[in-house]
């Protein structure tokens, strides 16, 4: 009793016995690997099964019922099997080695089990190759399962690194050719034992393991994710342990089966089946071959030696036509013979590019599953950036298309080399490209969206009524702990660290601390404070109703101006670039001190139209340019902690730390009046700034730091000559440097 | 040295020119090429005969078209372009020498 099917075999329906099906199948892929480097080789395949499906129809005319094993036999026959055929070029081995002549007549042997056995050697794999054809040719040599071979390599490389150099050197060392394909297992998708897809059993078939198993890694985490869930909701208690498993381990896994629920085919034919479990791997087959293989090694080595120092020559001519054979590689007709220094070039050039593609793809998983876990995080970021269905909406897309879908793409690829897994169909990449630029295209107009809502900016001015201080000095410090959500499962999740400008986050608001503060001259003789909110908004109107809602309350208590930390902005205000500058206009005469608390603040401007980001960390940004409605002026130039006097031309030293300590250098100059000193800086008042770094400088006492200054230092140079008094000390110093350096000299005149 | 594989570098070398010989007489179908070459005593395989015309094709020497058949798929009829008549007089000169050659060398009578 045999079971007839219908297979439509070049647009014909035949109806044909399932074993004969089987043998068809069989030879046309015995033709294809015959064929595999032929270029040709689809049409010849396509031709020969025309050929077959005419035959098929004669018979079927003939008033036969269906096709019989027979039939195809017959057929077989008369066209030959592939180690029948005579060609052109029946691959030969390598004629330089007297083993290779026993190989007999034309034709490989392929998987046909009677053809004579010849003595094996390590060579790389031409026709089943994913990279060099090494782990192919170790899998052949052997007789291991070229998908367990190439996994091993894959561990040790990630393992110890050490697999990707044994893996070139084997590559440049070993000569290619056919080898014969013996695993006859593939990793299929098991039809007949499924729970979802079948994933699990067809891992469990493979690698002759209970189906439990794999099911049991797979489901672990989602049982796992269902026992926290449960123990957090009875007990309130987080538990943070395996929160790795349940998210991006979990994740992981969760991506693994659908990859090869996609990748893997299922298997349905007779032969298919056995193909998924096929021949028995097992330690006693591996040690027997390695045996077997070992008895034979001395002569081998032998044969080697010669082989290797024919080699050298070879690489010796080869260096020559180095450049040529720089292109031989890329170029699959020249391959055949370049074993030598170009193809190495060549190898090492693949695998850069390789590694190059493996790092991002790393990076890209890693990207992914950082998101995993602080996806919550994130979630509340995106809260205020974000607004109204659409952008949450495209959001979502560009990030599962954008992101996700290469990484999917990626996997697949990778477990597609791997296994060695062909599908039929195209359409998959064309599938993932196309949602990709979808995602782009959702990234764009997300990110042209977000823009708008950058688009205008608008100020609102503010004056804060000042006592006037009592002793003719204001100190300007912040509050420390303010404002700060003391939750620490938030910190630990979203802390930018010092530098950030987002202070910390809560539950619906987080701390913005983008300030700065300003000294400018009073135009009176009163003390003043501004506050000059910013924001940005999609238009005027709503930017200017933005840096309104922003709370920036200020305290003062006599000579101490008391600045919040930062201001709160709630996800119904959204994040727009709100930025608060603080303009404390000093009267002249009167002193200002700035705390050192005050540089905590982190200013950056976000600026559509430059399409760039101004981000300026640490004290730097006290000097950054203001591109826009306020005007820029010198006085931002000042150091925390330091003590300043307004002069009619600008802020100038007193001279003073915040302790009301005199610098040690500042005694020699003997300038204890103050009024005095800002006379003298008002003579020469760009030159201030530039006097100040060598006085900092000299804070720790040390004279040989100020040694670097040196080729630089015409600024005190010039000051010399017009204002002896004031740069007694820098002239000092740069005389005490120059001296040993008389080229110094002449440059600096 | 084995015999068989010498007959088959014997054979390989002239299956080209008799390819070509038969698809010179009229267009020709792949089977009926080979049943010519049976009856001239000269056994090729089906399986050998298409990579050779494929190759023989990409190489612009043949070209085919598509003839509707009635008893199955349509067929490929070969036939000799201008570039394939001028090889195929290159190899029949080739033969001409060796034929010569041959022949006068195995009759056994010195050319001196």
């Amino acid at each position: 009793m045999k079971k007839i099917i219908n297979i439509n075999f070049h647009s014909r329906v035949i109806p044909i016995e399932e074993s004969a099906y089987e043998i068809l199948q069989q030879y046309i892929s015995s033709l294809r690997r015959y064929f595999a480097n032929e270029e040709g080789r689809d049409e010849i395949i396509s031709d020969i099964e025309n050929r077959f499906a005419e035959l098929f129809s004669e018979t079927l005319k003939k008033g036969a019922a269906c096709i019989t094993d027979d039939d195809v036999n017959t057929i077989i026959a008369s066209m030959g099997r592939p180690e029948e055929f005579e060609g052109e070029e029946a691959p030969q081995p390598e004629t330089t080695t007297a083993a290779g002549s026993q190989q007999a007549g034309a034709g490989p042997n392929w998987q046909y089990g009677n053809a004579p056995e010849e003595p094996r050697r390590l060579y790389r794999a031409d026709n089943d190759k994913i990279l060099g054809g090494v782990c192919g040719g170790l899998a052949s040599y052997l007789r291991l399962d070229p998908a367990i071979v190439r996994i091993i390599f894959v561990l040790i490389t990630f393992g110890w690194g050490a697999g990707f150099l044994l893996y070139l050197i084997l590559w440049i060392v070993l000569p290619t050719r056919s080898v014969p394909v013996n695993a006859r297992k593939r990793l299929y998708r098991n039809s007949n034992d499924r729970v979802i897809a079948g994933v699990a059993s067809g891992l469990a078939a493979y690698f002759h393991i209970d189906v439990w198993i794999p099911r049991l890694v797979f489901a672990l985490p989602l049982i796992l994710g269902i026992v926290t869930s449960i123990i957090n909701h009875i007990t309130w208690w987080h538990w943070y342990g395996p929160s790795f498993v349940t998210g991006g381990f979990g994740g992981t896994l969760f991506i693994t089966y659908i990859v090869l629920w996609i990748v893997l085919p299922e298997a349905v034919t007779a032969s298919e089946k056995l193909e998924m479990r096929g021949e028995k791997v097992d330690l006693e087959s591996i040690k027997n071959t390695v045996k077997s293989d070992l008895e034979t090694f001395k002569g081998r080595a032998r044969e080697m030696g010669t082989e290797m120092g024919e080699r050298f020559q070879q690489v010796g001519q080869q260096l020559k036509q180095g450049t040529q054979n720089f292109a031989a590689e890329a170029g699959p007709v020249i391959r055949k013979g370049s074993n030598g220094f170009g193809h190495a070039i060549g190898v090492l050039f693949k695998a850069f590019f390789l590694f190059i593609a493996g790092i991002i793809t790393f990076a890209l998983i890693t990207a992914l599953a950082a998101m995993a876990f602080r996806g919550d995080s994130l979630l509340h970021l995106k809260g205020y950036v974000l607004e109204g269905f659409w952008q949450n909406f495209l959001a979502w897309t560009a990030f599962f298309l954008f992101l996700v879908i290469p990484v999917i793409a990626l996997l697949t690829w990778l477990i597609r080399r791997i296994t060695g897994v062909r599908t039929r169909n195209h359409y998959l990449g064309y599938t993932f490209a196309t949602l990709w630029v979808i995602g782009l295209f959702c990234s764009i107009v997300l990110g042209g969206m977000i823009m708008s809502n950058f688009r205008a900016r608008q100020h609102v001015e503010e004056n804060v009524p000042v006592v006037q201080p009592s002793h003719g000095k204001m100190i300007v410090h912040t509050m420390e702990n303010t404002n700060r959500f003391d939750d620490t499962d938030f910190w630990s999740d979203f802390d930018f660290g010092r530098n950030s400008p987002f202070y910390s986050i809560a539950e619906d608001s987080f701390l913005l601390n983008t300030v700065r503060v300003q000294v400018r001259k009073s135009d009176d003789t009163a003390y003043h404070v501004q506050l000059i909110k910013l924001s940005r908004g999609s238009s005027a109107t709503r930017a200017r109703e933005t840096a309104n809602r922003i709370e920036f309350p200020v305290k003062q208590n006599d000579s101490v101006l008391t600045l919040p930390q930062g201001f709160t902005i709630s996800s119904g205000d959204k994040f727009r670039n709100q930025q608060v500058l603080v303009e404390v206009a000093v009267p002249v005469g009167k002193r200002i001190l700035i705390s050192r608390s005050v540089e905590n603040y982190r200013w950056f401007t976000v600026n559509p139209n430059n399409r760039h980001i101004h981000w300026r960390g640490g004290r730097d940004n006290w000097r950054s340019e203001w591109d826009e409605d306020i005007d820029d002026n010198d006085s931002y130039s000042w150091s925390s902690n330091v003590e300043y006097v307004m002069t009619p031309t600008g802020l100038s030293r007193t001279g003073m730390d915040k302790n009301g300590y005199r610098f040690k250098g500042k005694k020699d100059n003997g300038n204890d009046n103050e009024e005095d000193m800002y006379k003298e800086r008002a003579e020469k008042p760009e030159k201030a700034e530039k006097a100040e770094k060598p006085e900092k400088a000299e804070k720790p006492g040390s004279n040989d730091g100020y040694r670097y200054k040196g080729p630089g230092g015409t600024a005190p140079k010039a000051t010399d000559t017009t204002n002896p008094k004031k740069t007694a000390l820098v002239t000092e110093k740069e005389e005490a440097m120059i001296q040993p350096y008389p080229l110094l000299a002449i440059f600096n005149s | 040295m084995n015999i068989e594989n010498t007959q088959s570098q014997m054979r390989k070398g002239i299956l080209e020119f008799c390819i070509l010989s038969v698809i010179r007489r009229g267009e020709a179908y792949p089977s009926d090429i080979v049943e010519e070459m049976k009856a001239a005593n000269l056994n090729i395989l089906e399986g050998t005969l298409y990579p050779l015309l494929t190759r023989l094709k990409n190489a612009d020497m043949l070209t085919y078209r598509w003839v509707e058949s009635n008893s199955g798929p349509p067929r490929k009829y070969f036939s000799l372009t201008p570039k394939g008549e001028a090889f195929y007089g290159e190899l029949q000169a080739t033969w001409n020498e060796l034929a010569n050659a041959v022949h006068t060398l195995t009759n056994n009578k010195s050319v001196l």
